[in-house]
């Protein structure tokens, strides 16, 4: 029986391989980035993935764990891989998550609309990586999710704009029960880690530094946009 | 059916997988079937033996060297150089008594008299190219050969580039030998500035696919690691042994913790799932036994397969990220996996970055981690238990496991039924030891009142009826002076005489 599983295993390893290799335009530009998500439990981190992953593979579901995701997004004429790290977001684990975020190119900060609390958390959550990370060196989207719960909203849109204006990170609502807005929220952070890649490739050749990746000099300009319409 | 044989097949290996020297840890077949604290001990003891004996070939050697020099240089001057150079001997013994043998041809090497000291740095270096040909090693040079080769075969497959790759490891490992004095992070970040070359030049000037790419990087990584692994895993030079032992024992003192305290979404009570708590308990521990930090990687996600498995099995949804950390966090702390530590800060230092910053094994490993920091810091708030339970629990006095007969499951092995039946019995004869030893100071108390209380009577009696000495009365002796009533007694009789 175990040999079973792990030969089902195997077998969607390698369709993930061949589709990345089949993938238009993989050779031309290829990418692996690292995202984390991050939120109090039970906001729907996992859900998340998870229905943006199924809804592009209809049959070859993880067979096993869900919490590592391999996801490849095409973007004209660019193949992204976007790895989707989830995280444990219960109280008492907060203390090591700072090994998730360890070398990762973007953050999804989920939290529940229906609860005030996990919007709180997600504050702390963007403290917590403003010290790992510079400014332009990470992606952040702040991500209210449950919006099918919006009758029972106890964070406003206005409150989280503003919050997200303030702190300079990407702002959307959405609901992985009925997929609203999840394959554009990730669609969104593809584009912007594609970006933050090619500005950081144009430092490259500018400067002569090969190692370094980020320029002191340069001032941070990170342009504000909004998926929520 | 096929599922009930497949278990008992567990069960024995379960048992083969234990201890040889019974302490209850799983052992390892590369500790020649040891857990890792058993095989230190053995082996510690092994090597001392071994330190000791060449310090003492070494001492004689010293002493008939000495000896040889003084009687044909200086009579005289040559008693106080020796005791000078035996102080000095001394004091290096004690320091590096725990080092390797090296140190012995390091301090002859640095000694004040060099030209007849170079017979004696050859006759050490042939003792130690003896003990170098010590059956550990052997084997492991059977190991590397055998990679040694397959690396070859690999190669042919690249053509002109796999010559290019193999001359550049050869260097490398080259490098690396007359590095073996640096740290470790310095010698971490040559591998890494290596691999980094090695892929780029792969990539930019052999025009290799990235696939072909990838696969080089996984066999150069084995090639040279597996050269590399008796110096630079667990290297002296650390602080990893003692993070070793202190996670161990970090571990041992916290064997009590139970799924429900960490909220562990797996029930080991349906047969399937337990079984595979098991397999990925094998895997954790494992990854100790394996050379490439590949091949520990892999253990650790073959472990963490099953550890979904497991999760999937009990619950019938797939698990996420909030039921895999407490698992495995469960899975290490049942399994108490070998050097844990070591294992980790080997694999971070030595492994192609590639792999360990991205990639499911990544994923994989960071959660380890996250796991083995959390077991560090881990107290009464984290599993939901009061301060005082926490501490009673961890001083062991108190266990909340006890399981009482009727709640024994039937297929609960037989050494766990008598363990329990034993712990009962313990804990009956501590009662009863406690009742006898609190009825000895009850008896002890009541001696004591009773001396107390025989002695306080007889000072109130004592002091109720004092005893009075009065002075003797000085007219006793005219008792009669004072009788009042004299005058009314007849007059004494007067003698009379009669005349006859």
């Amino acid at each position: 029986m175990g040999n079973g599983q792990e030969m089902a295993q195997r077998t969607t390893g390698n369709k993930e391989v061949s589709f990345l290799q089949d993938a238009p335009g993989s050779k031309e530009f290829s990418c692996v980035f690292k995202v984390v998500l991050l939120g109090s439990s039970s906001v729907g981190k996992t859900s998340l993935a998870y229905r943006y992953v199924k809804k592009d593979f209809q049959d070859s579901l993880p067979t096993v764990g869900c919490s590592f995701f391999n996801q490849c997004v095409t973007l004209d004429a660019t193949t992204v891989k976007l790895e989707i790290w989830d995280t444990a977001g219960q109280e008492k684990y907060h203390s090591v998550c700072h090994l998730y975020y360890r070398g990762a190119n973007a953050a999804l900060l989920v939290y529940d609309i229906t609860r005030k609390e996990s919007f709180e958390k997600a504050k702390v959550w963007l403290s917590e990586l403003e010290k790992e990370f510079l400014q332009n060196e990470i992606v952040i989207i702040l991500v209210g999710n449950k919006l099918d719960l919006s009758e029972e909203r106890e964070v406003t849109i206005e409150e989280a704009k503003e919050f997200a204006k303030t702190n300079c990170i990407l702002y959307t609502e959405t609901s992985a029960k009925s997929d609203y807005q999840v394959t554009e929220l990730f669609v969104t952070l593809a584009h912007e880690l594609l970006e933050l890649e090619q500005q950081k490739e144009k430092l490259r050749h500018t400067t002569h530094w090969k190692k370094s990746r980020v320029d002191l000099q340069e001032t941070a300009s990170r342009r504000m946009k909004c998926c929520q319409k | 059916m096929s599922l009930k044989s497949e278990r008992r097949g567990i069960h024995v290996d379960q048992s083969e997988l234990l201890c040889k020297k019974g302490c209850g840890y799983y052992g390892n077949p590369g500790w020649q079937g040891f857990c890792s604290k058993c095989w230190r001990e053995e082996y510690q003891k092994a090597r001392q033996k071994q330190i000791q004996e060449d310090w003492e070939l070494a001492e004689r050697l010293q002493r008939e060297e000495e000896e040889a020099y003084a009687s044909t240089q200086h009579p005289q001057g040559a008693q106080s150089a020796q005791s000078l150079t035996f102080s000095k001997f001394e004091e290096k013994k004690t320091n590096e008594k725990s080092r390797k043998v090296t140190t012995v041809k390091k301090f002859f090497g640095a000694s004040s008299r060099a030209g007849s000291k170079k017979v004696l740095a050859g006759k050490l270096r042939e003792v130690q190219e003896a003990k170098a040909a010590s059956p550990i090693s052997r084997q492991v040079s059977i190991e590397t050969d055998r990679v040694s080769k397959d690396f070859c075969e690999f190669l042919k497959t690249y053509h002109k580039p796999g010559q290019e790759i193999y001359k550049q490891c050869k260097l490398f490992l080259e490098a690396m030998h007359h590095k073996r004095d640096l740290s470790i992070e310095e010698q971490s970040e040559y591998t890494q500035d290596f691999y980094q070359n090695v892929a780029d030049k792969l990539h930019a000037r052999w025009k290799v696919s990235p696939e072909k790419v990838e696969m080089a990087m996984d066999q150069i990584e084995k090639y040279i690691m597996t050269r590399l692994y008796k110096y630079v895993f667990c290297p002296e030079t650390t602080e990893d042994e003692k993070k070793d032992l202190a996670v161990q024992k970090r571990i041992r003192a916290l064997h009590w913790v139970t799924s429900q305290m960490l909220c562990v979404p797996v029930d080991e009570e349906i047969p399937e799932v337990s079984d595979v708590v098991v397999k990925a308990i094998t895997d954790i521990i494992e990854m100790d036994s394996k050379r490439v930090p590949r091949d520990k990687l892999a253990c650790i996600t073959s472990c963490s397969k099953h550890i979904f498995t497991a999760i999937r099995t009990t619950k019938n949804e797939p698990a996420s990220a909030d039921d895999f950390l407490p698992t495995l966090i469960y899975i290490v702390l049942k399994g108490n996996p070998p050097r844990l530590q070591s294992n980790i800060q080997y694999i971070t230092r030595f492994c192609n970055p590639s792999r360990l910053m991205t990639g499911e094994d990544g994923y994989y490993f960071t959660n380890l981690c996250c796991a083995v920091a959390f077991i560090e810091k881990l107290d009464a708030q984290s599993l939901n238990l009061s301060e005082e339970d926490f501490d009673r629990y961890m001083s062991g006095q108190a266990s909340p496991k006890k399981q009482e007969p009727e709640n024994w499951s039937a297929d609960m092995c037989v050494g766990v039924r008598q363990m329990y039946r034993n712990l009962d019995l313990l804990s009956q004869l501590n009662e009863r030891q406690e009742r006898i030893v609190s009825e000895a100071k009850k008896l002890e108390r009541d001696l004591i009142d009773w001396t107390d209380g025989v002695a306080k009577e007889v000072q109130e009696i004592v002091e109720k009826y004092p005893l009075e000495i009065k002075p003797p009365n000085p007219a006793l002796a005219a008792i009669d002076s004072e009788n009042v009533e004299n005058d009314k007694l007849p007059p004494p009789l007067q003698p009379q005489v009669y005349a006859g």
